[in-house]
């Protein structure tokens, strides 16, 4: 294994720290980098390495191996990541083995980007402040980036919320501009090099943490999926010290108080209904509620400024419309919602039978009985358990394929309108020059060029319709081919009218009718195509 | 097989009316259920006229409570 090791290269390698703005103790890093192999075997592995401490938070982990360069990438796929514990290493070290989507031979390179968020990784310093008092965080890194092969060339950056730094480790090559810290670029690094780095800087964001969430997912055939999430919140930063005075507060909240959060907003799927939220002791008073197209979302304030160690419980529940959630295929019905919460209960109507889960992550799991209105028998309640649940676990699995193959289509779409625009280019030059042998080329062109457009077209549509993350999309995709269809024909119709119109030299007032007409159903088709075009771009 | 959508049998739009007509139903058979029972006399009555008028009543005043659920948001 060892000789392996020594035979690999990263190449080029960065590290971004981020903070995310609402479940800001979170550490997000991404590694984007190349890996050339440079020994003479085929390999068909790759191991990723993380310290002791950083693997105990670590909260989710993918990694996905990336064709081409740079902005014009080409389908990237999520590979499976495993922990393994090979021969010889040290015990603090865990790793995690990436299997290659085809062996590198000697001297190939492949791009990997991952994507690793850790939680609970911030510790205030110092640990305890009054209400007057910014917060301020650790942060401990290795500036060398930690792996069992050699590494050619690297970069770390550290991306801080604020530019207000206490201080940070120098070693050489370090930088500090506006709010990012610099280490590297290093060279040649030998395989496990290891160089610790501690960073104290400012850190206010909200440090939210939902020591308890329960999520209750309820199906009810009657066309609704009714959702009650229970929260107990906790604000994890630095513990406060000393009373708290609500005239400080108030007249100047953000210096005084500035690392509290006073409003916590609640993000619902699109289309939520009857939203509601209780709490025991009627401690949230305020509330908002703001709906689009792509999400709801309800702001709720609590009647005290949440401070460092300060906790707070409430209920939120919501229904949602059946049939964005539950579909039907091959004779069984399946629920395809996200997992949102740590624990989740999803309660299944009555007489549900063969109930099986895919999660993609693992999870603990049994199965409870649940009596409610108009029951006899009970419903079947499937408990899924997660600890250290991030908001990345959020995301739908097979989401990236389905992405990329919507943003495919929608290049397609954009050319196919495109060949409209020359179609209709020719008819006004027609009109102008009297070319009735360029106009009919152009079409000859136009129309070969549809028809290898919609072949294009369709393995994506097929790969779309098979694809139960898309069944959401894929309505929508489908009326826009059929949409793109009928303008195409329609178009295609206007364009012999008017051309032969031209060469019989005939033209009739029941003719120009005919061809207003078609225009008026033209100019709405290609209305609602660039509409649904819109639609699936936001997408 | 693309996975298809599922909606409720019934239009969510329709609830109210729903269990408006049908509790509205339930009760006038309910009713001359009762005016049968209290203008008939016992030799003249019909077992079958009584049965049928009390399955109606009884159909409907339980699907029209069903639908006063659905319509206030109690999803059973």
């Amino acid at each position: 294994m060892e000789t392996r090791f020594a035979l690999f290269f990263f190449f080029f390698l960065s590290i971004a720290l981020l903070s995310t703005p609402v479940f800001s103790d979170l550490v997000i890093t991404k590694v984007d980098r190349k890996v050339e192999n440079a020994g003479p075997d085929v390999v068909s592995q790759l191991l990723l390495t993380f310290p002791e401490y950083q693997a105990k938070k670590l909260a989710y982990l993918t990694a996905s191996s990336a064709e081409g360069k740079g902005k014009s990438k080409g389908s990237s796929a999520n590979l499976p990541v495993e922990v393994v514990q090979p021969e010889g290493v040290p015990p603090a070290l865990t790793f995690y083995s990436v299997p290659l989507p085809r062996g590198l031979g000697k001297g190939e390179s492949l791009n990997l980007d991952v994507f690793a968020v850790l939680t609970h990784s911030l510790q205030p310093f110092p640990e305890e402040i009054t209400q007057a008092d910014v917060q301020l965080v650790l942060f401990q890194d290795s500036a060398h980036y930690l792996s069992p092969y050699e590494v050619k060339a690297q970069v770390l950056s550290i991306k801080l919320p604020s530019p207000r730094v206490e201080s940070f480790t120098k070693i050489q090559n370090t930088k500090l501009v506006d709010s990012e810290i610099k280490y590297g670029p290093y060279e040649n690094l030998p395989a496990f090099s290891y160089s610790p780095i501690i960073v104290h800087y400012e850190n206010n964001r909200p440090f939210a943490v939902a020591t308890e969430l329960l999520r209750e997912i309820e199906i009810s055939h009657w066309g609704n999926v009714q959702i009650t999430e229970h929260y107990k919140l906790e604000h994890g930063g630095a513990r406060t010290k000393g009373g708290f005075s609500r005239i400080d507060y108030q007249a100047r909240p953000n210096v005084r108080g500035a690392s509290s959060f006073r409003r916590l907003i609640v993000k619902l799927p699109p289309r939520a209904h009857s939203v509601y939220y209780r709490d025991e002791i009627g401690n949230v008073s305020t509330s908002h509620l703001w709906a689009d197209s792509r999400k709801t979302e309800l702001e709720i304030e609590p009647r005290y400024p949440m401070f460092g160690g300060w906790k707070t419980f409430f209920t939120v529940g919501y229904g949602l419309p059946l049939h964005d959630y539950l579909f039907e295929s091959d004779g069984k019905r399946f629920l395809n919602i996200s997992f949102g919460s740590p624990i989740a209960e999803v309660a299944l109507p009555e007489g549900s039978k063969d109930i099986s889960v895919s999660v993609p992550f693992s999870v603990k799991q049994w199965d409870e009985v649940k009596y409610s209105h108009l029951d006899i028998s009970g419903r079947p309640v499937v408990v899924l358990e997660k600890k250290n649940a991030v908001p990345e676990h959020n995301s739908h699995f097979q989401w990236y394929e389905v992405q990329a193959t919507v943003q495919k289509l929608h290049e397609i779409m954009v050319r196919c309108l495109t060949v409209h625009d020359k179609l209709e280019a020719s008819l006004r030059d027609l009109s102008r020059t009297g070319d009735v042998q360029a106009c009919k080329a152009t079409r000859k062109a136009a129309d070969s060029l549809l028809k290898e457009l919609s072949k294009d077209l369709k393995p994506l549509l097929v790969f779309l319709q098979s694809s139960l993350q898309a069944a959401q999309i894929y309505q929508k995709v489908e009326e826009l081919v059929v949409k793109e269809k009928e303008l195409q024909e329609k178009l295609m119709l206007k364009h012999t009218m008017v051309v032969d119109a031209y060469e019989k030299k005939s033209a009739g007032r029941e003719l120009e009718n005919r061809i207003a007409a078609l225009q008026q159903k033209l100019t709405t088709l290609r209305q609602e195509v660039d509409d649904l075009i819109d639609v699936i771009d936001e997408i | 097989m693309a996975p298809k959508p599922i909606a409720s049998p019934v239009p969510e739009a329709w609830y109210p009316s729903m269990a408006a007509l049908m509790l509205v139903f339930g009760l006038v058979f309910t009713a001359s259920f009762f005016i049968y029972e209290a203008t008939s006399s016992r030799k003249n009555r019909s077992i079958a006229k009584e049965l049928t008028t009390g399955a109606l009543a009884s159909v409907f005043l339980g699907f029209g409570s069903l639908f006063l659920l659905l319509a206030t948001g109690v999803y059973v």
